[in-house]
């Protein structure tokens, strides 16, 4: 284990001290007092264990491929975009666009999330412990959005595939979405999932798909498309 | 993309103010290189009005500051005055605010009312808070709560009137701040100005203070103004709105601007960015992040729990 002290360190600074760890052989690193600088541990595509000890700013782990990383605070905006695989753990809050479009690996924040946790995601797992913000998992396209809490307005607005499972209430639904309650295969899932991270699945879970009904433009539902667009 | 800081102790008790809104806007200043500039609620002064006063551009502001006195003393006493740089910096016996500002305003087609109220002194100028507090020194200052901002300018003028926050003119001690772009400020400002209000700047973020007053003069309480702006403004805006012993935050339906959240026993700590708070404070406290269509107000004795709007 490797630790970067990142007092009086920019963002710049602390990724390089990174890599140069990386370079030379450290799969182990933690960085002290990162005091939420944005940008932090981007492009990282190797299989390497980073753990922040403390709140990390805005992008942080944006385009990784395989890392590991633990974030013992919160989070700022974009926390884990477009990661292809890899890991990430929020012990605090994560702001807005968390896990946005990612394609695989998976997210897991232990706090609320704010505003367009899960956007645009094309794989990956995305665990809100806490309660989510306005328009979670807005035209998700694939992967998996488990809210443990409640939701603000517009969950899982206009989504082509995928599925969120809420555990708590939501403010109000997105458009075309279709509720159910989750079977047997969705309930050991839940359980599993959610217990590799200490979390409880004893909640009133709910399943939330795709309507399909905004697939393809039928004249007939005029309505729904006006209301969307 | 502006940056955002507020601070209110919730005991109601005089912290080093300036010093904190100093680190808290210095941590946002990548936010905002244009200009910076704080509101800071000192000790009241009770029957006395603090003004602060901008003479013009340039010329002899010496000189211009004796007239200004001239003008004021022909209403109400005034007890200090001091000129620093295009500032005028003065004590008054109080009067009624409009009253006084017309009266100033009369005086000289420069001058300017960039704050006025019994705890309320806005400092701000062009450049950074560092800059800021080399020519206006503030970091000393002591009070209860405040509001900063660091500007980056995307449709107005750089200059010390377009700078933030803005006094709301017409009501002492109300001051606001802003982070995103107002939609509609051209329509409601035709609607406002068609009833007599004048505008100061082009910066859409003037409106927010008047929009304030105005329901404030036509009988809604604070809250409720807050509330009402949800449904009024459209576009992007985190906002921040300070009172005489008031601190509240208002964040736009769709959740455009971000804003940080630390709440403490002592203490409420609001910043665009968690990064404000961890220059000035790095342990002890969880940030999170202000709820969409949603305001919260906090008051320096009692507390109020965010609420969305209806």
């Amino acid at each position: 284990m490797e630790t970067i002290d990142a007092k009086g360190k920019s963002s710049r600074e602390i990724n390089r001290e990174i890599r140069r760890l990386m370079e030379q052989g450290s799969r182990q690193i933690r960085v002290l007092s990162p005091r939420a600088l944005h940008n932090l541990a981007v492009g990282i595509v190797e299989p390497v264990e980073i753990a922040f000890e403390g709140s990390v700013g805005s992008y942080c782990g944006g385009m990784v491929d395989g890392p590991s990383i633990r974030i013992q605070g919160s989070a700022g905006w974009g926390l884990a975009e477009c990661m292809m695989s890899g890991s990430f753990v929020v012990e605090g809050n994560a702001g807005s666009s968390v896990a946005a479009s990612i394609r695989g690996g998976t997210v897991v924040v232990h706090g609320n999330a704010a505003a367009r946790a899960g956007i645009a995601m094309k794989g990956g797992l995305l665990v809100i412990e806490g309660d989510c913000g306005y328009m979670a998992g807005f035209m998700m396209q694939k992967g998996t959005l488990i809210v443990c809490g409640n939701s603000a307005d517009a969950l899982a607005d206009s989504m082509y595939e995928g599925t969120v499972y809420l555990g708590g209430e939501a403010r109000s639904l997105g458009n075309d979405t279709n509720v159910s309650e989750p079977d047997e295969q969705d309930w050991s899932f839940l359980r599993r999932t959610l217990a590799r991270h200490g979390i409880s699945a004893d909640r009133p879970f709910k399943k939330i798909v795709a309507g399909r009904r905004l697939w393809n433009f039928e004249k007939q539902e005029f309505g729904l498309w006006k209301e969307v667009l | 993309m502006c940056g955002l800081v507020g601070y209110l102790n919730k005991r109601n008790r005089a912290e080093p103010l300036g010093e904190i809104l100093y680190q808290m806007t210095s941590g946002l200043c990548r936010r905002g290189p244009d200009s910076a500039g704080v509101a800071l609620y000192g000790k009241p002064q009770p029957g006395r009005l603090r003004v602060r006063v901008k003479l013009g551009e340039q010329g002899d502001f010496q000189q211009e500051a004796v007239r200004l006195v001239e003008a004021i003393s022909k209403i109400t006493n005034v007890h200090a005055s001091k000129t620093i740089n295009e500032y005028q910096t003065l004590a008054v016996d109080a009067v009624d605010p409009i009253v006084l500002e017309r009266q100033i305003e009369r005086m000289s087609s420069h001058f300017e009312v960039i704050s006025l109220g019994s705890r309320l002194d806005i400092i701000k100028q062009v450049g950074s808070p560092e800059d800021l507090n080399a020519t206006y020194p503030f970091r000393s200052f002591a009070g209860t709560h405040g509001i900063g901002h660091t500007r980056m300018s995307t449709e107005s003028r750089v200059d010390l009137s377009h700078s933030q926050p803005f006094w709301a003119h017409g009501i002492a001690d109300l001051a606001t701040a802003h982070n995103g772009h107002i939609t509609n400020y051209h329509k409601l400002r035709r609607q406002y100005e068609q009833h007599g209000m004048h505008f100061y700047t082009e910066n859409d973020s003037e409106i927010i203070g008047k929009y304030l007053a105005l329901k404030l003069s036509e009988g809604m309480t604070f809250e409720q103004a807050l509330k009402a702006s949800l449904q009024d403004f459209d576009g992007s805006y985190t906002y921040l709105a300070a009172t005489a012993n008031s601190l509240a935050y208002v964040k736009d339906p769709f959740g455009f601007k971000p804003l940080h959240v630390v709440e403490c026993d002592d203490f409420v700590a609001l910043a665009t960015e968690e990064v404000a708070t961890r220059t000035w404070v790095d342990s002890g406290y969880v940030s999170r992040e202000a709820g969409s269509d949603e305001i919260a107000i906090w008051d320096l004795n009692e507390v109020s729990a965010p609420t969305k709007s209806e």
